[in-house]
């Protein structure tokens, strides 16, 4: 983390960029949210409301595809935490026959501040 | 005539003649044969083109036929975009590596037989290996060896296959093949470890990260594709792949989950999306190949866009690892959009190119009643919603402000990833041509009432889990660190095993050094003991009583003579 001035000059930003700028406002990222829970409700009610036409018997229970993407990507998260436990190292630890803890070299980039 | 050139030598003889052209006209080579091979690939008529005699054997050197035209067509596009990705490179190695890689990539799908084939192998494996070294670091140094020495013994092992298979059939044609024989066994391992099979997989992890921005793009496209087409020719149908297709989806999605280099992330992702295509080689129906190729075609593309823009932010910061990165959005708007595209793309999501690709090899599972597997493609593609749809844009543009402020991607990395974007959505709204393009006639509609809606209860539910956990607090952070996978084997036990070993083997042979010097010394002591100047027997010296005893004799002598 740099050092931010504490009021930030937005308005050199690029035009698109600044057209995000909602994003980093705690309120409209909970309306997000609630947006995204009422998406949901929508998709897994709509299940309800069409003709399906699937192969398997799990298909035909409803919201069968929305609680399969919940849980198992629950539990994808939960196993890959605790995998963390197990195989978790330095960035250093292949070091020197690794490029993790190496840093790119700078004469093969072109780093330019949007403003500089 | 432009069917008696094969469109692998383009390549080559614009990489011959690359160093010693201006810039601007190198720029413009660069470019341009891709896009003529793309035509001439896109044009040529089917069959067996050309003939080359070599040693007694007879080389193909160019079979046309639908499953080698789309492959030849998308890696001249992805030569094209990586190439125009790369338009400010001014490392003639890098230059002419991406010219050779991409012509020996396409010289190996238009291959007919097994020599022909191991050549263009090779040259991959070869040429490729530039565009790591190219970072010119010492652990890129190291990446590359570990990484050459793998792709290289994949060629070796198909060059065994290929010999055994000669003197098994009297033929070298690369035609299907049954798993049986010790040749065809060669032969499928060589062409698995360079499709990243479960455990023959880490150089893929391993090596993609270490390469420069550009050659991570272009080393995207084309090496395990050509595994996918190669296995896609000689093992459609073999059923064990469904099973190695499907582990090949599942585990890397764990790992993409904690690791911290985004373009891991996206090398894990990528082993992940083999995983599909081999499924499809697997169950081997017109259906499930078609699905293959196709998603193999999409693919590329959203890959190659994916990497386009984490490489783009790399560019611009110097670090493409989601701990020193986020908030981005604010000044690199465009790169986050187009990441964005790569990352629906990757998703599945509706009216993008995944979408229509990924459910042919579903549908193709449900279909032959491969019903596990079809529950772990399924989960596995929430899972790559996860990890690459929503972590990699989320933690490189959103998430918690880094600080950066970088300028936006120069323009013609701006160009490449709005084409592929751009190609990434016609596909998905639109995916006649492409259907067009398969080995086998596609009867298949992708926008079906059902199809859309679950799909979409799919990816927000997962969508929802990716909220509700990071919320909660449980998503595991974006963490310095690396994570062990099987390179641990030969990068670290491995190697301590041979130490152990070595010190042991060590330690033996000077004991037996010990033990032999020790007995020579105690013998030498002992005699040294007994005959040695204070030793026992020589208190009485012997010349003495040599002397005495001669002296008897003599006497003895004289005695007898004067009585005789």
């Amino acid at each position: 983390m740099s050092d931010k001035p504490k009021k930030e000059d937005t308005g050199k930003f690029p035009v698109l960029g600044q057209m995000f700028l909602w994003a980093d406002n705690p309120k409209s990222v909970n309306k997000l949210v609630y947006g995204l829970y009422a998406l949901c409700t929508l998709l897994f009610l709509a299940d309800f409301f069409y003709d399906k036409h699937v192969y398997l018997v799990e298909e035909e229970v409803p919201g069968f595809y929305a609680l399969y993407g919940f849980f198992m990507c629950a539990l994808l998260v939960i196993c890959a935490k605790g995998m963390r436990l197990l195989l978790k190292r330095d960035e250093d630890y292949y070091a020197p026959d690794g490029v993790d803890s190496e840093d790119y070299p700078e004469d093969q980039l072109d780093k330019v501040k949007h403003d500089g | 005539m432009a069917e008696m050139i094969p469109v692998a030598f383009l390549f080559f003889a614009a990489a011959l003649v690359l160093p010693a052209l201006p810039m601007l006209v190198r720029s413009i080579l660069l470019l341009g044969v891709p896009v003529l091979s793309g035509l001439i690939a896109w044009s040529l008529p089917e069959g067996m083109l050309l003939q080359v005699s070599f040693f007694g054997l007879e080389l193909e050197l160019m079979r046309v036929d639908p499953l080698s035209r789309i492959f030849a067509v998308i890696f001249s596009l992805a030569a094209f975009l990586g190439n125009l990705y790369a338009w400010h490179v001014r490392d003639t190695v890098q230059q002419a590596a991406a010219l050779i890689y991409a012509g020996s990539a396409i010289g190996a799908v238009f291959a007919g037989d097994l020599i022909t084939l191991f050549f263009y192998w090779e040259g991959t494996a070869i040429a490729s290996v530039f565009l790591i070294w190219a970072r010119r670091t010492e652990g890129a140094y190291h990446t590359g060896m570990r990484y050459l020495v793998i792709q290289i013994g994949s060629g070796v092992l198909l060059l065994v296959g290929a010999v055994l298979w000669h003197a098994e059939t009297g033929t070298i044609a690369f035609d299907r093949m049954t798993l049986g024989s010790p040749a065809t066994y060669f032969i499928f391992l060589s062409f698995g470890i360079k499709c990243a099979f479960p455990l023959l997989h880490n150089w893929l992890q391993d090596s993609y990260p270490a390469a420069t921005v550009t050659g991570t793009v272009i080393l995207s496209a084309f090496t395990t594709k050509l595994a996918v087409y190669a296995l896609a020719r000689g093992f459609a149908g073999t059923e064990i792949l469904v099973y190695i297709g499907a582990a090949m989806t599942l585990f890397p999605i764990f790992y993409a989950v904690i690791e911290n280099d985004l373009r891991r992330v996206l090398a894990y992702s990528l082993n992940n999306q083999l995983g599909f295509m081999v499924v499809g080689i697997g169950i081997g129906t017109e259906l499930a190949l078609n699905g293959t190729a196709a998603h193999a075609f999409a693919h590329i593309l959203y890959k190659a866009l994916l990497f386009m823009s984490v490489g783009a932010v790399l560019f611009r910061t110097g670090t493409a690892k989601g701990s020193e990165l986020g908030g981005l959005y604010k000044t690199m708007p465009l790169t986050m959009i187009f990441c964005v595209v790569g990352a629906a793309s990757i998703s599945a999501f509706p009216l993008f190119s995944g979408f229509v690709t990924k459910s042919l090899i579903l549908s193709a599972s449900v279909k032959e009643h491969y019903n596990i597997i079809w529950a772990i493609l399924l989960f596995a593609s929430a899972g790559v919603f996860h990890h690459s749809g929503i972590k990699i844009p989320y933690f490189t543009f959103f998430a918690h402000d880094s600080g950066l402020r970088p300028k936006e991607a120069p323009t013609h990395m701006l160009l490449a990833m709005g084409i592929t974007a751009f190609l990434c959505i016609a596909i998905g709204v639109y995916p006649a041509p492409l259907y067009a393009l398969l080995p086998y006639e596609v009867q298949y509609e992708s926008y079906t009432t059902t199809h859309v809606i679950t799909q979409l209860q799919l990816l927000f539910f997962s969508a929802l889990a990716f909220t509700v956990l990071m919320r909660t607090g449980i998503y595991p952070p974006e963490l310095k660190s690396v994570n062990l996978d099987s390179d641990w084997t030969y990068r670290k036990a491995a190697p301590s095993v041979i130490r152990v070993l070595a010190a042991f083997v060590a330690h033996v042979y000077d004991s037996i050094l010990t033990f032999l010097s020790n007995r020579i010394n105690n013998t030498i002591r002992r005699l040294h003991r007994s005959h040695g100047p204070e030793g026992r027997m020589a208190r009485n010296w012997p010349t003495g009583s040599m002397v005495l005893s001669i002296a008897l004799l003599l006497g003895a002598t004289l005695l007898v003579n004067f009585a005789g």
